[in-house]
Order: C-alpha cells, then structure tokens, then sequence
C-alpha cells in the first residue's frame, strides 16, 4: 500500500513566515492580530484581524509576476515555494506531469472583487479595469502554484470555503495513493477583506479584539489571512531522495451537515470524525491532540466540544485552536491546522490557545492547552475543519512508524 | 467496465429548463433588457430571463438564493429525479455534491462588497446574504434541498471547472467515499459577468451567457441513461501558450489510454471554443487523435457561461442525435487562460451505441 509523507512545510502567516518561525511563535503562543490596514476599517466597530504585513512576494516568487496575479494566488505559490525549500525537493528531479498542485480557499481573490466594486462604485460597470478582472478567477490560487513551481499535474482550486485546505489535503492524499502523483503541493490561501469582517460582524460571530477559543466568554472569530502549503510525497519518493519524512498523512474524512448554511452539526461532525478515523484506520484512544477548528465563536467550540466528547469519551485529548494567534484564516484555515500538527507531531509540542482565562462549564473534559504551549509525545493528531454550507473535513496525521 | 454511468441529468440554458428543450432547439439569445436596474453591455444573451426559483420550488428556503445557486438547486433537483435516486427517501448519506465554478457569484460578493462601501455604515449588511459571497454556497443549498450528506465539494475552475468536477467525483466514487455524485457546473447572467467578459475577454470571445447542467454519475449503471464517462484527465501546462497546448495533448492522450479507446472511435471534439476556427483546443486534440473529426465549439453554441459552458455542452451533445456506431464517442476539451487543461471521452447513449459490456 502506498504512504504518503509530510516532507515540507510551507506557512505564510501572521506569526510567522517559513516553518521555523511558524513553529517558533506557536511554541511562544505569539499572537499575529493587529490593527487592520489592508482597508480601511473606520467606522467598524472592531478593527482588528490577522494580517500578513511580513510578506514581500518579491522576495519569495521566482516566476509569478506579482503585478499580474492576486494576493491569495501570491500567498499561495510564496506557501508552496515555502514548502518546496523546506523539503529541500530539487523540482529538476521531478516528473512534472507527477506533480500536481491542490490549493483550497473560501473567498479566492476577496482583495481584486473589493478593488473592482470600488471601480464599479466610483465609474460604472465600464470603469473596472481588465487586467484586475483577469485576476479574479479563483482557479488561478491552483494555477499560481503550478505556474511557480513549474508543474504538469491537476491544478485544482477547492473552494469548499473554512475546510477547503482539508479537502485540499485529502485529494492530494487520494491522488498518491491511488497512484497519479509523486509529489503534491496541497494547502490553502486566502486574503482580509472587508465584505467577510462586516459579515461575519453582522453575525454576531466577530470578537472586539482578541480570539479566545474555548474559553467560557469567547466572543467569536478575528478574521485572518495568509497561506499554508505543505509538501507531500509517496514514501517511495521521499525514501528515493533520501528526503527527511516529518509525519505521515494517515487519511481523511468528508461529510455534509445537508442542515443549515452557516450553523455546525453535532451530530454531523461526530460522524465526521468517525468517518475520519475509520479511513485512516486510527482509533479514538490512539489520538494524541486534536487540532481543533476553534473558531472562538460560541456555537463552534460547543459543538465541535461535544462532537468530541461523543466520540473520544469524558476524557478526550488535548484540544488546541491556534486561530486564537492567527485568526481565522479561512480556506488556509486547515493547512495551517495540519502544520501546526505535523509540528505537534515532529517537534513533540502542543501549540497553546492563547487569550484563554475560564474553562467552559459546558465543555467538561475539554484541555484546551490553555495559553501555554506544551511538551508532549504526538503519534496522532486529527486536524479539524467545518465551513458554511455544512463542509466537514478532517485530516489524520501520525508520527512515521 | 471502465469510466462512470451518467444515470441521469438535466441542463438549464437560454433554450429552457431541463433536456427536452434542448431536444428541439439550440439555445438561442434572449432579450436581457428587463433582468436587471444595473446597465448591460449588451441588449440580449444567452441568458433565461424568465427563470423564477418561486415558480419552480417556491418560497420556503430560496428567498435567499442567489441567481447561480438557484440554477444549481434547480437543475440538481431536475437531474436527480431522471436518476434512481429517490429524493423521498432521503437523507442520503452515500450521495454528494460536486459543483464547478468561477468565483462563486461575482454579483453577490461585490454587491456585499459594494454595501460596506455605500451603507451610512461599513457593518450594516444583510447577514442572511452573507453564505452567498461563499464559493460554496450554491452547494451546501443543493445538500440541505435534497438531504444528500455524502461529499459536498465545491471546485473553481473556471473553464476547467466541468472537467475538475468529473474528475474529483470520479476519485470519491473509485475511493468509495461516496456511491453516488451529482456533478456539474453552473454560472449566471448578470450585469456583474457580462462586463467582466466584455472588458476582459480575448478579442473573439462569445459574450456571456448562463446555464446549469449537472450529471449524476455512479460506478453501476443500474436505470442509467447508457451514457459514460469512460475517462476524464487534467494538467497544467507552464510556462505560456505553447507548453499548455502540448500540455492538452497529453491529456486528451491520458484520456484515450485510460477510456481504453481508439482514437478512431472519437467522432467528436467538443471544445470552450467560440469560433470553429478556434485552433487552441482543436488543434493540440487533432495532434493526439490523428484525424480530424467534427469541431463542436461550446461558447459559440451557449454564450460564454464561464464553469458551466462544458457542462451544458455535453448536455447538448447528449440531447442530441447518436454519433455514428463507428464513431461514437466525444471528446471533451477545456483550457484556461492560464495553463490549466483537461480533456475527458463520453460515450453518449442512443440505439448505434455499441454494447461495451
């Protein structure tokens, strides 16, 4: 049977860029909320979020023309680039057609529809100016990738919005094992924008200004950004170039609530993870961290809570949201989750939820690691992701045996 | 057996809801003057101006929907009951969803865009709107409408997005994840991308149309419509335009060696064309098959409808006359602006269809 290995990581975030910064702030339980300035956020009553100010895509793309492409396709292929370098994979030894790129996103090019609807608002329909209008396409966040890295394989853009690097992941996992790919470059991307703030605000769901995930008086989500690309190899492949395996993808787990557009599903999710272990043949004890959509919102952690607690029992392991540093990053979301728990897993850490003060008295059991990273043995960690339109998917990751 | 049954389908284009339209006549452009307050750049289209989701589902639940997922709901609803699916036995935790796109609704994400920028404050948007301006929306509908739990994806591809569709439901079923997938494509007409594919579209591009077509495929055929999909295959071509056509080439290739088909047996090449003449799908299909069969260019027969211009061809090609029992397969083409491409063989039904066991 085919495995399929983590060899790269590839974050571009708030609190980090590259893996080892990535890892070193989550070990700090640094936070990567600001004052927003992508636009302007006068008027809102809350302005913060998780923005990428670090990200120079200058710097970290060779061939995308940045003029020429959005900023959720720039995070995508700097992610992927990312993870290219992290994984030390020399592209020239690659069959291309064996390469394939799989990036999820829940608003694509959020940024370019903003800046046209500025044009239309101003001018009409006729002022919008055609080269942003060929950036708007979202299956460009896949094409940039391939674009970048100079790939021959599937270009496929998931835009099953909050869990999409999840679905990206575990395509990516179907296409090794079945045998089509060598190497995938899978995560996600998205960029902050205004139309998700006053939405998700106008929900009810958008915290004033810091995220506390499982904690009793959590108020909801910041809203994030960046992009979050992992490399992944058959072991066959990896072993080839003697490259270094830093966790295996062990399976995945899809399903639809078919309920409610924006409300999770207990019941739903529950089956989710089950669906989830039984693929990746892992059993709820063998699970050593849990690395938890989170969202902050109170609906979210009381459902995803107690879908825990039904399938892993009064004790369940420990459960960590690192949105409570970058935010809600949306389509990035889960592939930031899966790095966080490959390095949970390779580096023997569980990343903290920070802004965390008063356990829930509605979610007994629940360990939310609270504020404080934690030195621990990770063999298994299950790696969360819910979204709008009832979305689950969830990604099993182990230490390699 | 290799590929995927098509047990049923439906389309939505300007010719009308369902297949029987497209039966008796090609879809032709409407009058769109009376579909919007926001000015068109044009004054008729491919478009379904009559198309109201009240008449045909009625209130309860789609006071929310939007153009595109209105369509979607429809015509899924359409394609499911020419299915053995049976939509009173519901939920259906086996069966799923995956819907190809551009960019979700570009008219709902930029009108919400437009009311931060416009309301005497940035926040007061209409929070039951707000699933709209997600990619994913018209596919979580189509989920809660007929109770179908099984994997919900939502793809954008652009012109891609049917292929990308076929292929990714192909991998649930051959994965076992799910028994059955509904798989298609939908874009709408809207003030929003009419001028996006006036102002930005290559030079002898269609102008913009709309259409749905969805196909609900199964690895059996039981009650099918003896139509397959007996092979899909995508890639990306870097580096320009020609890396991308050899990059169709190869697939069209991939797709014939995995159909198991001769070349000879296409009769077919559907391509997102808008002329005949059009040579950046046609050609690198020609330089894979080896002669040259008949060239059907989707977006001149549909309008430019975006993710949904493949789909509805095929659902054109299936409504259609049978090809000749010598030549009865199509083939399907796509390529984007980038260097995404993909082609995929469909063996339509019809009394000449040889019995392939």
């Amino acid at each position: 049977m085919v495995r399929v290995a983590v060899t790269g990581l590839g974050p571009v975030s708030s609190i980090g860029i590259g893996a080892p910064a990535f890892a070193g702030a989550l070990r700090a339980g640094r936070s990567g909320i600001s004052h927003i300035t992508s636009f302007d956020p006068a008027g809102f009553p809350h302005q913060n979020a998780g923005e990428v100010h670090a990200f120079d895509p200058g710097a970290h793309l060779r061939r995308l023309d940045p003029a020429t492409w959005g900023r959720s396709s720039q995070f995508a292929a700097g992610a992927a680039r990312l993870a290219v370098e992290d994984g030390r994979l020399d592209l020239s030894t690659v069959d291309p057609g064996r390469a394939h790129a799989v990036i999820g996103t829940t608003s694509g090019e959020s940024q370019v529809v903003e800046a046209l609807t500025a044009q239309i608002v101003g001018g009409g329909f006729g002022a919008q100016d055609p080269g942003l209008l060929r950036q708007l396409p979202a299956n460009r966040l896949a094409n940039a990738v391939s674009e970048e890295l100079g790939l021959c394989g599937e270009s496929l853009t998931l835009a099953t919005a909050c869990s999409a690097s999840n679905y990206a992941l575990g395509y990516a996992y179907d296409l090794l094992v079945s045998g089509e790919a060598d190497v995938v470059l899978a995560g996600g991307a998205d960029s902050v924008c205004r139309w998700a703030h006053a939405g998700f605000f106008r929900l009810g769901a958008l915290a004033g200004t810091s995220c506390a995930p499982f904690d009793r008086n959590r108020s909801g989500i910041l809203t994030g950004e960046g992009g979050a690309v992992l490399l992944l190899e058959t072991f066959e492949h990896a072993r080839r170039r003697d490259a270094r395996i830093l966790a295996e993808v062990l399976g995945y787990g899809l399903n639809c609530d078919a309920n409610h557009p924006v409300s999770p599903d207990e019941r739903s999710i529950a089956e989710c993870m089950r669906t989830a272990h039984r693929n990746a043949d892992v059993k709820p004890d063998e699970v050593d961290y849990i690395c938890a959509h989170g969202t902050g919102t109170p609906a979210n952690d009381l459902v995803e809570g107690r879908a825990i607690l039904e399938v892993f029992g009064p004790e369940p392991p420990p459960v960590s949201s690192i949105k409570s540093m970058i935010g809600h990053t949306m389509g990035a979301a889960c592939g930031f989750g899966a790095i966080a728990s490959v390095l949970a897993i390779d580096q023997g850490f569980l990343p903290p939820t920070v802004n965390w003060s008063e356990a829930d008295p509605e979610l007994p059991g629940i360990d939310p690691v609270p504020n404080t990273a934690r030195p621990a043995d990770v063999r298994v960690a299950q790696n969360d992701g819910f979204a709008f339109g009832g979305n689950n998917a969830i990604v099993m990751l182990g230490a390699v045996r | 057996m290799s590929g995927v049954a098509i047990t049923g389908w439906s389309a939505i284009t300007s010719a009308g809801v369902g297949a029987e339209p497209l039966a008796v006549g090609v879809p032709v452009p409407q009058d769109v003057r009376a579909m919007f307050d926001d000015p068109l750049p044009v004054p008729s289209a491919r478009a379904l101006p009559g198309f109201d989701v009240r008449t045909l589902l009625g209130r309860k639940g789609t006071s929310s929907f939007d153009r595109a997922t209105a369509l979607a709901v429809v015509c899924c609803r359409e394609a499911l009951r020419s299915s053995p699916v049976d939509l009173d036995a519901g939920p259906h935790a086996r069966t799923g969803v995956v819907l190809g796109t551009s960019l979700g609704s570009f008219k709902s994400t930029s009108d919400y865009s437009r009311e931060t920028l416009v309301q005497e404050r940035p926040y007061l948007v209409n929070p039951v709107l707000f699933p709209n301006t997600v990619m994913n929306g018209a596919a979580g509908q189509v989920a809660i409408r007929f109770g179908l739990r099984g994997v919900n994806a939502t793809i954008a591809g652009g012109p891609l997005a049917f292929l990308n569709a076929v292929r990714y439901a192909r991998n649930v079923l051959d994965r076992g994840y799910a028994d059955t997938m509904v798989a298609g494509a939908v874009e709408e007409f809207t003030p929003h991308r009419a001028w996006a594919v006036q102002l930005a579209g290559e030079p002898d591009t269609a102008p913009a149309g709309e259409a749905a077509a969805f196909f609900v495929l199964s690895r059996t055929a039981d009650g099918g419509s003896g139509a397959r999909i007996l092979s899909v295959a995508t890639g990306y071509g870097p580096g320009g335009t020609m890396p991308a056509g050899t990059a169709l080439t190869s697939c069209v290739g991939r797709a014939l060696r995995q159909a198991g088909a001769d070349s000879s047996a296409v009769g077919a090449v559907v391509t997102g064309s808008a002329h005949p003449d059009d040579d950046r799908e046609y050609g690198p299909a020609v330089r894979a098959l080896g002669h040259h069969p008949e060239h059907v260019p989707a977006r001149r027969l549909l309008g430019d409808c975006g993710a949904a211009t493949g789909a509805a061809a095929l659902a054109v090609v299936l409504a259609g006359p049978a090809l000749p029992a010598a030549r009865p397969l199509v083939l399907l083409t796509g390529r984007g602006a980038d260097g995404a491409v993909g082609a995929a063989i469909v063996e339509g039904s019809g009394d000449e269809r040889p019995d392939r066991g």
